[in-house]
């Protein structure tokens, strides 16, 4: 079995400055598509007409990456939470007689409050 | 059709792609014929004229950064250009005459946009070329559309661009589903999964799947994790990083090879991927898998892309920026491909014709058998394993020998 050595790059590939290519904006672009959809509180402030280079194309992706696996962690979360522990037949039987529920606001949190359940980068 | 032994399909349980970015087959591997004829690859004596109509000959001059600065067209009036040279007549004939002349147009440099022709000696290419020669090299892998990245990469996972040939946003249209959705709602059952290299990079061209299933996707660590601990799925595809960045531990650099990123940050790429499938000895004997690039980023190969099956779709005249509508019934220009098993033949050259559309295909025969519906584009699109649960002709079977290789290379990765 031959074992083959494969050279490594130098250092100085290493150019976060570099301007973003089109291929590169245009990830930025779908992202944003993607970050309209999120709720307000997943949003980042990065505005993405001035993004310029690959650093700042990366750091807006990867916000928007973890904002979105966020946002579908809360609500599977929130979905486990609000499932009721109750048999079918008693399901059944309380619906009988239930009155309709009144309607809950969800109380938005805050910018402040999010940024904390949010992961640390 | 005969029967023949193929236990090396009887014991595939995970196929794997990594699609890597912007580079075609001749720049990358052509430099392979030199060796073996039966590779159809570059010699100096292809050439194309400059904007002065000089012959500029292909050379083997590719460096790893640098050259290829700015970023060649491949959008798909400049594909275009390159593949008819020009010609915009209705009875054109293709003839891969116009890459110089399309390259130029980014500079306004004659000298600069020789470069266009420039290709790898094999030597500088270590892994890429490696692989190629040891398990099997195919000679005609196209790029689904004559077009850049996302439309190209959309082939992959829908089998069809939904009518785009651009870099917008592609709306999936349905009943066309992705591989992976179809996949996970099988039943039985199978897994997927889609590895972006870290959430900085993150995924380039399904947006629409991080957005509504962000359950199918990893990290290229989850990747190396779920290889050594044996928990690959049964369809992985991989994703390279696409930028230089910074991350919580130091610094990323881009391995995706698109230009002008570091072609060898790409090579160590590919032999991370292979090695960690490989390091698995029970993986190693039951993964195929297979290495490609999403289209040609621009750069010369001497191969006609061919005509094919019309999508059901058309993009109108202004959507491609020729005057002319595009039926999605011509393949784009040749990448490189590469199948990797310790089942395959060292050595095999394969000489079918397949696109990214096939690979939809190929996963969803060998996994699910029949399955409706699916884009014409993607019904007609060969496959490049056969499933196990049928009889297999031995011609087309590339995972053909009756006991598995021990003499597979092995890299310092």
């Amino acid at each position: 079995m031959t074992t083959i050595h494969v050279p490594r790059p130098p250092k100085s590939s290493m150019n976060p400055n570099r301007p973003a290519s089109s291929l590169l904006l245009t990830q930025v672009e779908q992202m944003h598509a993607a970050e309209k959809r999120l709720p307000l509180r997943y949003r980042t402030d990065i505005y993405i007409n001035a993004i310029r280079t690959e650093r700042e194309a990366a750091r807006y992706i990867r916000e928007v990456t973890e904002a979105i696996h966020q946002a579908h962690a809360d609500a599977a979360r929130s979905r486990l939470q609000r499932t009721p522990k109750r048999t079918r037949t008693l399901q059944i039987a309380a619906a009988a007689d239930e009155k309709p529920a009144p309607v809950r606001t969800i109380k938005r949190a805050s910018k402040k409050e999010n940024s904390k359940t949010r992961p640390k980068k | 059709m005969a029967n023949g032994s193929a236990p090396g399909l009887d014991g595939l349980r995970h196929i794997v792609v990594l699609m890597m970015e912007n580079r075609s087959f001749d720049h990358m591997l052509g430099s392979l014929s030199a060796d073996d004829p039966r590779i159809d690859g570059i010699t100096s004596a292809l050439s194309n004229p400059d904007t002065t109509g000089a012959k500029v000959n292909a050379q083997p001059l590719a460096e790893f950064q640098g050259q290829l600065d700015p970023d060649p067209d491949h959008h798909f009036p400049a594909v275009d250009l390159q593949i008819f040279g020009g010609d915009t007549s209705d009875n054109r004939t293709a003839n891969m005459s116009g890459f110089v002349k399309s390259y130029f147009n980014q500079r306004r440099d004659v000298q600069h946009s020789q470069k266009i022709m420039y290709y790898f000696p094999k030597e500088k290419l270590p892994v890429l070329t490696t692989l190629a020669t040891e398990f099997a090299v195919f000679n005609r892998w196209f790029a689904s559309i004559p077009g850049p990245t996302i439309c190209n990469r959309a082939f992959a996972h829908y089998g069809t661009s939904f009518g785009r040939v651009d870099m917008n946003l592609v709306y999936i249209n349905e009943p066309f589903k992705s591989i992976y959705s179809r996949l996970i709602n099988a039943s039985p059952k199978h897994t997927s999964k889609l590895y972006y290299y870290d959430v900085a990079s993150s995924t380039m061209e399904i947006v629409n799947l991080l957005q509504n299933q962000p359950e199918l996707f990893g990290t290229f660590d989850q990747f190396l994790g779920d290889c050594s601990k044996g928990q690959l799925p049964d369809y992985s595809f991989i994703e390279p990083n696409y930028s230089d960045h910074d991350t919580d531990s130091g610094e990323e650099l881009a391995n995706d090879q698109h230009p002008d990123h570091n072609v060898q940050a790409g090579e160590m790429y590919i032999a991370q991927v292979y090695m960690a499938i490989k390091r698995n000895p029970a993986l190693w004997a039951s993964t195929a898998l297979l290495v490609v690039y999403d289209e040609h980023g621009g750069i010369y190969d001497h191969v006609v892309p061919p005509a094919c099956q019309a999508d059901q779709f058309t993009a109108t005249a202004n959507d491609t920026g020729t005057g002319r509508e595009f039926k999605f019934d011509r393949l784009g220009v040749r990448v490189p491909a590469v199948l990797i098993s310790p089942w395959i033949q060292k050595g095999t050259v394969v000489d079918r014709t397949f696109d990214h559309a096939s690979i939809p295909a190929t996963v969803t025969k060998f996994f699910m058998g029949d399955y409706a519906p699916r884009s014409p584009r993607e019904k007609n699109a060969d496959v490049f394993l056969e499933p196990n649960t049928q009889l297999v002709d031995s011609n087309r079977n590339l995972l053909s020998l009756t006991s598995m290789r021990n003499d597979c290379p092995e890299f310092d990765v």
